[in-house]
C-alpha cells in the first residue's frame, strides 16, 4: 500500500510524517532502531485505521532541536503534531522507545488519549534483570539482541555502508543518548505514576527479547490498571518487525472491542 | 628553547595473560580483581620516585593525568599525585594533563584543589583540563553528549572562580552555584597556566586559540600531530596573532638506549604494551554518541585512521607514534621535529606501558644528560633559584 511522506513544522520542529489509511487515527512511534521505515504492520494497521508515523526528532528525517533532551520534550512535540493535525484523540502504538514516549504521554495526557499499545516499551526498570546495554556493545552485537530470527535484521540495516550511513546512526544514537544514558532506558517517576494510566492497554512483549527480557512487561502489566500483557514466542524485541502479521491482528482486535 | 615535561600515566603492566585474546578492552569492562593493591603500593612508589628523579635530571616539569578504571593509567586524581609531587620536589612545574573538568559533578572542587596545589607548590603548577576520553562516561556515568557543554561552562565556572573576587553567582545549564568564592585562591596571577591536551577536534582547537591556551597533541601519528599543530597556527592566524612556540606542544612516547639497536630491542614491546594493550579501545567505548559533533566525526572517518591499537612495531615507527634510538638518532629527529613543527613543549614519557623501573630510569637519565642539553641556551648551567623560598616549614 502507498503511503504519503509529508514534512510539518511541529512548533518549529521540521518533522517527517509517513501516513496512509482511513479511519480513526492511530499514532505510530518508532523503536529507537527503524525510523523513517515504514514497513508490513504499517500496511496492516493502514487496512483499518489512519496511520501517523512520524520520525521523532532527532531520528531518520526530523531534525533535533537543541532542547530536545528528556523524553517529556518528546511527549510536547507529540502533543504539539495532534494538534497541529486537528486530532482531538487518538490512539498510540509505541515499541521500545516510542513505547516509552507513548507511556509518558499517557500518563501525561490522558484527556487525548484512546487506547495504548505497547510493544516492548522502555522506560521502566524491574530490579535483578539485566538489560542489553546499547551504548557498550557494538552495532554489530546489538543486530543480534534486536530480533529472535537474525535474519529479520535486513529490515532494518541499509544494503550499504558509507560516511552518511554511519553519520545517521551516531546523529541517531546521539539522540537516544540524551534521552537516556542515565538513567539507562528508564525514567523513576514513570514507573511511580504509571498506575494512574486510565486507558485500555495492550502490552505485546516477545518471549525470545534479550534487549528487554519479558520481565519487563510483567512488571508493567501490574502497574497499568487496566493493562493486559501478551507474550509472543518465537519473537525478540521489535515486536511489530518480528511478528508483523500477529502483532497487527492483536491490536486491530484490541481496537476494534 | 624546548621545555621538557617528563610525564607519567602510571600503567597498570600486570594484565592476564590471556588478556589478548580474552578481553575487549584495557578499559570500561576489564575486571578490576586484575589490580592487586599490594603490587599497587610499590608501583605508585617508584612511579613518584621516577618523576622525582626527573626533576634532579633537569626536567622542565613533571607531568601527571588523569584516566578512569583503566590499566592504561593508574591515576583516577592527577590532583593527589602533584600533591605528592609538591611536597617532594621544588623546582620543576607540575603539569597536570589535566583534570577532566566535564565529567566532574562540581568543577568547582577542581579549582580549589588546583588552588591549593599552586599555592602549596609555590606557584609550580598547569592546569590542563581535558573532556575525558569516551571510555570514561561509560565507567562514570555521565552523558557524553553534554561533554562539550559542560566542558565549557566547567571551564568558565573554574577561570572566573580563579579571577573574580567572591562571592559570585553562577548560573549555568550544567553547574550552578549561588555563592562561588573559592578559599584559598592559585598563587600565580592572573590563575595558573591552563594547557590543552587534546586529540584534536576542530571546536577544542578553535577554543584553544581563541584563549592562547597551549595546545598539546597526545600519542598520535607525526601526520595528524602535523595537521593539528598546521590547524592552530591557521587559526591563530585568523585570530589575528602568531602562534608563539610555547603554545605549541607534542606527546611522544620516547626511548633512549646506548645505539640506536640496543634502544629498538629494549623498547619494542613496552611501546607495544602501550598501544596494543594500553589503548586496546571497541569504537564503542571511544567515541560513545555525541562524543564528537557530526562534523568531527566525519572528519575522523575521512581521515580513514587506523586505530594505533591495530598498528604493527614497525608502523608505529613509520608513522611517527613513537621516538626511539641513540642519543645522537634522537637529538636529531627531536631537531627537525622542533624546526617542522615549531613547537616549545616537549612532552615525552620515559616509562613507556610495562616497562620495569631500572630500564626507565636508564632511558631519562640518558635523554637528560645526552639530548636535552642540545635544546638548552648556551650557557653554563646555573643553579636556578626556585620557589623554595616561598616555602615555609619545609626540612
Amino acid at each position: 500500500m502507498a503511503h504519503r511522506s509529508d514534512f510539518l513544522r511541529v512548533r518549529g520542529v521540521r518533522t517527517h510524517i509517513m501516513q496512509s489509511g482511513r479511519g480513526r487515527p492511530l499514532l505510530v512511534l518508532h523503536p529507537e532502531f527503524g525510523a523513517d521505515l515504514w514497513s508490513p504492520y504499517h500496511d496492516q494497521l493502514a487496512s483499518r485505521f489512519r496511520v501517523i508515523a512520524p520520525d521523532h526528532p532527532g531520528f531518520g528525517k526530523s531534525e533535533r532541536p537543541e532542547w530536545l533532551d528528556e523524553i517529556d520534550d518528546l511527549v510536547f512535540h507529540y502533543l504539539d503534531l495532534l494538534d497541529l493535525l486537528e486530532i482531538e484523540r487518538v490512539s498510540v502504538v509505541g515499541t521500545s522507545l516510542g513505547g516509552w514516549i507513548a507511556a509518558a504521554f499517557a500518563v501525561a495526557h490522558p484527556e487525548r488519549l484512546d487506547r495504548l499499545i505497547l510493544a516492548a516499551p522502555a522506560g521502566i526498570k524491574v530490579d535483578g534483570i539485566e538489560r542489553y546495554d546499547v551504548f557498550a556493545n557494538s552495532i554489530e552485537e546489538t543486530l543480534q539482541h534486536l530480533f529472535c530470527d537474525e535474519t529479520r535484521v535486513a529490515q532494518i540495516v541499509p544494503a550499504e555502508y558509507g560516511p552518511d550511513v554511519v553519520v545517521r546512526a551516531y546523529r541517531e544514537f546521539t539522540t537516544l543518548a540524551r534521552l537516556a544514558w542515565n538513567p539507562y532506558l528508564y525514567d523513576r517517576k514513570l514507573q511511580q505514576r504509571l498506575p494512574r494510566v486510565n486507558a485500555p492497554t495492550l502490552i505485546v512483549w516477545g518471549q525470545n527479547d534479550t534487549f528487554l527480557p519479558p520481565e519487563h512487561g510483567e512488571a508493567l502489566a501490574a502497574l497499568l490498571p487496566y493493562g493486559t500483557l501478551k507474550v509472543l514466542p518465537e519473537c525478540g524485541h521489535l515486536v511489530p518487525l518480528e511478528q508483523s502479521a500477529t502483532f497487527s491482528r492483536l491490536v486491530i482486535d484490541f481496537l476494534s472491542a | 628553547m624546548l621545555e621538557f615535561y617528563y610525564f607519567h600515566l602510571m600503567p597498570w603492566p600486570h594484565l592476564p595473560a590471556d588478556f589478548d585474546r580474552a578481553y575487549a578492552s584495557s578499559w570500561v569492562t576489564l575486571p578490576n580483581r586484575f589490580y592487586d593493591p599490594k603490587r599497587g603500593h610499590r608501583l605508585y612508589n617508584e612511579y613518584l620516585d621516577e618523576l622525582e628523579e626527573a626533576e634532579k635530571l633537569g626536567f622542565d616539569g613533571l607531568g601527571v593525568n588523569e584516566h578512569h578504571q583503566s590499566a592504561y593509567g593508574t591515576m583516577p586524581s592527577p590532583n593527589l599525585m602533584a600533591a605528592a609531587l609538591a611536597r617532594r620536589t621544588t623546582r620543576s612545574k607540575i603539569a597536570i594533563l589535566g583534570n577532566a573538568i566535564a565529567l566532574r559533578e562540581h568543577p568547582l572542587r577542581v579549582a580549589e584543589e588546583i588552588a591549593m596545589l599552586d599555592v602549596l607548590s609555590g606557584g609550580r603548577i598547569i592546569s590542563g583540563f581535558v573532556r575525558g576520553i569516551g571510555c570514561e562516561y561509560l565507567s562514570l556515568g555521565v552523558n557524553p553528549t553534554a561533554s562539550r557543554e559542560r566542558f565549557y561552562e566547567a571551564h568558565d565556572l573554574i577561570v572566573r572562580s580563579w579571577t573574580h573576587e567572591g562571592p559570585f553567582c553562577f548560573e549555568g545549564k550544567h553547574y550552578r552555584v549561588r555563592y562561588a568564592n573559592i578559599w584559598p585562591r592559585p598563587l600565580q596571577r592572573p590563575h595558573p597556566p591552563i594547557w590543552l591536551p587534546s586529540q584534536g577536534s576542530p571546536e577544542t582547537i578553535q577554543f584553544a586559540v581563541r584563549h592562547r591556551y597551549p595546545f598539546v597533541t597526545v600519542f598520535t601519528s607525526y601526520a595528524h600531530t602535523k595537521r593539528l599543530l598546521e590547524e592552530y597556527k591557521a587559526e591563530a592566524e585568523r585570530a589575528g596573532y602568531r602562534a608563539p612556540p610555547e603554545q605549541l606542544g607534542l606527546a611522544l612516547p620516547t626511548y633512549v638506549a646506548e645505539t640506536d639497536a640496543r634502544a629498538r630491542r629494549e623498547s619494542k614491546d613496552h611501546f607495544l604494551w602501550l598501544f596494543r594493550r594500553g589503548l586496546k579501545i571497541p569504537p564503542q567505548f571511544l567515541v560513545p554518541p555525541g562524543y564528537l559533533s557530526e562534523e568531527s566525526l566525519l572528519r575522523f572517518l575521512a581521515a580513514e585512521l587506523r586505530p594505533p591499537s591495530e598498528l604493527s612495531f614497525e608502523e608505529l615507527e613509520r608513522e611517527g607514534y613513537i621516538l626511539f634510538g641513540s642519543p645522537n638518532t634522537v637529538r636529531d629527529r627531536l631537531t627537525e621535529i622542533v624546526k617542522d613543527l615549531g613547537i616549545g613543549l616537549f612532552i615525552g614519557g620515559a616509562r613507556i606501558g610495562d616497562m620495569p623501573h631500572e630500564k626507565a630510569r636508564k632511558s631519562t637519565a640518558l635523554f637528560a644528560r645526552e639530548v636535552m642539553p642540545h635544546f638548552r641556551p648556551k650557557r653554563p648551567v646555573a643553579a636556578k633559584a626556585g620557589p623554595r623560598e616561598n616555602r615555609k616549614g619545609s626540612a
